[in-house]
């Protein structure tokens, strides 16, 4: 056993508590904010000499001077002098220590005097309760961290039920930008995860939104790993490694000739999918992307209308000049033309009581979806999407949304969502648990302003997300700012370094001015835990994660500028079939249109047939080359006979 | 030296519990009050004092002390006694006395107890046990045993065989001087442990003159802050008390009646300007030796270099070293 590091004190002034307790140490001993403390009392109780686990949650320094004036006439008032003394003051190092566990628990009693040491490994698990979860039979513990104080090193383990349900679920992190903490600390905790995760307990896998920059877009590529973090990652007993199954999912650009990721260089395509969507996928979520007050009642009851009727069914009417099969937005936007050249002919200005006003409205801002979301929204229908039903375990899906605008984002957010959800409830999606990775949930989720369709999703999957094994991490900067209930029903919350006018927000009043001065100043690299096990919040450090950082990823690996529609049509096809060449592209593509071009390139990406070039040219319409016509043979002409009265 | 005056602690009550069982009429006193010690009644007196450095007292400005001095003291020894009024049996006073000394050490600037002779405490119980004619020999070994204290008569005649009046003021008295010899002992063998050992240099709070060994010691070095008897008289006296900041006197010879003889020097701390006489005035003791002029300056040195830290809120601060402050406090937290 160490030595005894500390002694406990109490005054009337300061006593101790149940829940705090006071020490002193030596001036050199290695206790800081965040030491983990073990006391041991001076008299058995029930035979069994007590034991209280503490973290010290503040520090105070002072020597026996009484005035600081003191210190100046000893010294002559300056300062250079006090070097000389032949003796220092006598100074103490007190601490304060918030209580984690006592044992035995019952009867709770204030803090005995007593001495203090430094928690060993095994007293950071009994301090922590992860005794509980790390027993034979449990088994539940997922590794986010290292505890480090004083040449402790200890793992700090979260419990997978906690984490990620049904006991408690979600998980979420703060902190300022720029230190790449949060991501990294996501990173690393679903390697954590995918590595410890029970596999009694389930398949599991991961849906990360990749909102800004190319953080998220290399993690199947290597990344460097210094020594220090190795010997992390061996403590933690997870692998030095990128993960194994990354599958990415990103919308054209607006022109539509290469994917609008950071990950579109063509050396990583092969694990890339473009995500486009149909008529049909999107008016499911029209009301995330039309406004209240430009849909209101009559509006909406068209677009019902339209979505029951009209929509992939046979749709006829007195009106209409013909029959329509509307399947995309060019078949909507024809269906519209047709309704109204048809209330025109008739003069009328109502049809099936909508009136002609309201049906040019919403044409309108249906139309106008395909523009917003142009490379996400096809007016052809054409639909590839993530693999609902059939999603692996341990596989991370990464969408990339970081250069959509805004109402594209909410868009695949609110329906990949919904659709996580749908087949969750249903049990066909593949895997058991499923964890969505949001960023800026200041932006998603704030505390104030409008109640956006994407901000009750969030609210949704927070509240009720743990019975169905839906989980969400969520990261922000400014915690405060974000709803509370999103918030506040994660049971985990993790901290990196914060942003000193966000600690002074009334939702870190619980922590002391110490451990709040601690957060401002946290190294990349260091988290302050709180997880529901754990009564105080816990610091520790976690590796750099072993994936390649999205800054050295955009440099290795250059984000494709717009090309020419053939090179975009080669560089798409190619991955499917390597014989498939320039020439080759041009050759088949000379006659037709843009449209039909990338209409032909997305169908075959989505059948991924066996004979590329085959499927892909049976795309296009037949044209029969123009053919020279045949000079009809010239017959000869007449000469007129010289004497011909009527010859000219 | 400490006076410190904190009420009875649960030891004391428990002796105080006992005496009672046998005394029927003692009466506790409530708190405990504590009792400063005893004014002297000897007068201040001015003696005469061989001079040995030169033929007359004269103001020496040391050399080479400033603020970056480095002081040679290793350790310091002070002692510190309780003495409390617990209980009075028909006037007759019940006193328990605590006294301790300690020898605390500077390591790296910083002060730690002395590690071969542990801190050392004692407690009494002074009775003047002639005036208490119902407590019986059986009854005080009885109560030194459970109490474990020793138990020391107040009342035993003095060495012309008389007996002590029965005032209790001076029953008092004598209990107040019983416990400061009791001190001054327990000092006393640190301080000859210390010397024993021949380790560095000792800053001890008084004089050094009790004992022979500690007397004849290089690494004793004693410094008396009271001056109720001053070595110099005449225009001697007159060159002491004008004395400036960094100045000492001349070296002189103190040999007491029944104490050994030592070698001595007044020396000026800090100066005087605006305050009495004494201000900052400490008399150096140390052992009989040769070149006694270095021996001076250098010892001066030290004990002008131990100015710093303040001993303040000490009220003696003027001439108390930080040392001898972390003594007393050390004491006070022990005792």
């Amino acid at each position: 056993m160490s030595e005894a590091l500390g002694r406990v004190v109490a005054t009337e002034r300061k006593p101790n508590t149940p829940h705090e307790f006071h020490f002193w140490t030596a001036i050199d001993s290695p206790v800081g904010i965040g030491t983990i403390v073990r006391v041991d009392g001076a008299q058995p109780m029930d035979g069994q000499i007590p034991h209280i686990y503490g973290i010290v949650v503040e520090g105070f320094s002072y020597t026996d001077l009484q005035s600081p004036m003191h210190d100046v006439l000893g010294h002559d008032g300056l300062p250079t002098m006090a070097g000389y003394a032949s003796t220092e003051r006598a100074e103490i190092r007190l601490y304060t220590a918030a209580v984690l566990r006592q044992i035995p628990e019952e009867p709770l009693q204030p803090v005995p005097m007593g001495q203090v040491f430094l928690a060993e490994e095994a007293d950071v698990q009994v301090a922590l309760r992860m005794d509980s979860y790390l027993r034979e039979g449990a088994n539940t513990g997922i590794p986010v961290g290292v505890y480090r104080a004083g040449g402790t090193d200890a793992v700090i383990y979260l419990d997978a039920d906690f984490l990620l349900g049904p006991e408690a679920a979600h998980l979420n992190i703060t902190g300022v930008s720029g230190l790449a903490t949060k991501t990294s600390a996501v990173e690393f905790l679903l390697a954590s995860l995918f590595k410890h995760f029970p596999r009694d307990k389930g398949s599991i896998a991961a849906v990360c939104f990749n909102v800004k920059g190319p953080d998220l877009c290399y993690l199947d590529k290597p990344g460097e790993v210094e020594k220090t973090d190795e010997v992390l990652y061996e403590k933690l007993g997870v692998e030095a490694k990128p993960f194994e199954g990354v599958e990415y999912f990103a919308p054209y650009t607006a022109k539509g000739l290469v994917l609008n990721t950071f990950r579109n260089n063509e050396a990583l395509l092969d694990n890339v999918t473009p995500l486009t969507w149909g008529l049909r996928e999107v008016l499911q979520f029209a009301e995330v992307l039309l406004n209240k007050d430009d849909v209101d009642a009559k509006a909406d009851a068209l677009i019902d209308f339209i979505k029951e009727n009209v929509v992939d069914k046979e749709f006829r009417d007195p009106v209409l000049t013909k029959t329509h099969r509307v399947q995309s937005f060019a078949d909507l936007d024809a269906w519209f033309r047709d309704v109204l050249q048809g209330m025109e002919k008739k003069d009328g200005e109502s049809w099936r009581t909508h009136h002609v006003a309201t049906i040019r409205k919403v044409r309108n801002r249906l139309s106008n979806i395909s523009t917003r979301c142009a490379g996400l929204v096809t007016d052809s229908g054409a639909v590839s999407d993530l693999p609902f039903g059939s999603f692996t375990d341990r596989t991370v899906y990464v969408v990339d949304v970081a250069n959509l605008e805004e109402d594209a984002q909410d868009l695949i957010f609110a329906r990949i969502v919904s659709k996580l959800r749908e087949h969750l409830e249903r049990r066909d999606l593949g895997v058991k648990h499923l964890v969505v990775f949001v960023d800026e949930l200041n932006k998603y989720a704030p505390g104030d302003g409008a109640d956006t369709y994407v901000r009750k999703m969030l609210l949704d999957i927070a509240e009720r997300g743990r019975y169905l094994g839906l989980v969400l991490f969520s990261a922000q900067q400014f915690r405060s700012q974000v709803h509370r209930r999103v918030v506040g029903n994660s049971g985990t919350a993790l901290f990196g370094r914060m942003d000193a006018d966000e600690l002074s927000t009334p939702g870190y009043a619980v922590l002391s001015p110490a451990t709040r001065t601690k957060l401002a100043t946290l190294e990349k690299g260091q988290l302050m835990i709180r997880h529901p096990h754990f009564t105080q919040p816990i610091f520790v450090r976690f590796p750099r994660p072993a994936v390649m950082q999205g800054r050295e990823g955009a440099e290795r690996y250059p984000q494709a500028s717009e090309i020419s529609l053939e090179a975009a049509i080669l560089r798409a096809l190619r991955p499917l079939d390597p014989t498939i060449t320039l020439p080759w592209v041009q050759e088949i593509t000379a006659l037709y249109s843009d449209e039909e071009v990338i209409r032909a390139r997305n169908a075959t990406l989505l059948a991924r047939p066996d004979n590329v070039k085959a499927y892909f040219t049976a795309q296009f319409r037949k044209i029969i080359p123009a053919q020279a016509a045949p000079r009809p043979m010239a017959g000869s002409i007449k000469s007129a006979p010289e004497n011909d009265p009527y010859g000219f | 030296m400490l006076v410190s005056n904190s009420g009875p602690d649960a030891a004391s009550r428990a002796a105080v519990r006992l005496l009672m069982q046998r005394l029927p009429s003692l009466s506790p006193v409530e708190g405990g009050a504590s009792v400063e010690p005893i004014a002297p009644t000897d007068p201040p007196i001015l003696r005469s004092a061989q001079i040995v450095e030169g033929s007359a007292v004269r103001a020496v400005k040391v050399p080479g002390a400033s603020g970056a001095t480095t002081s040679g003291f290793g350790a310091f020894l002070d002692g510190a006694q309780k003495v409390q009024v617990v209980a009075h049996d028909r006037g007759m006073p019940i006193v328990i006395g605590t006294v301790s000394a300690a020898v605390r050490v500077r390591v790296d600037r910083r002060m730690i107890t002395w590690g071969h002779q542990p801190p050392r405490v004692e407690r009494a119980i002074y009775l003047p046990l002639r005036y208490l004619p119902t407590l019986t020999a059986a009854d005080v070994s009885t109560v030194a045993a459970q109490s474990k204290w020793r138990i020391v008569d107040t009342s035993t005649a003095d060495k012309n065989g008389e007996y002590p009046s029965q005032h209790p003021a001076f029953l008092l008295d004598r209990a107040i001087r019983a416990v400061d010899q009791q001190r001054e002992e327990l000092e006393d063998r640190l301080a000859e442990a210390w010397c024993a050992r021949g380790e560095a240099p000792l800053f001890i709070d008084g004089g050094i003159s009790r004992t022979t060994s500690v007397a004849s010691s290089t690494c004793a070095i004693g410094v008396i802050k009271s001056h109720r008897t001053l070595y110099v008289q005449g225009e001697a006296l007159g060159i002491v008390m004008s004395l400036g900041k960094g100045e000492r006197s001349s070296v002189f010879r103190v040999a007491p009646r029944s104490r050994s003889s030592v070698l001595s020097w007044y020396l000026r701390l800090r100066a005087p300007d605006g305050h009495d006489a004494m201000w900052g005035l400490v008399r150096v003791e140390v052992a009989e030796c040769d070149r006694l002029s270095e021996r001076a300056e250098e010892i001066s040195r030290w004990v002008l270099a131990e100015t710093t830290p303040l001993s303040l809120p000490d009220g003696r601060w003027d001439k108390m070293a930080y040392g001898v402050r972390d003594c007393e406090e050390f004491l006070r937290a022990i005792s």
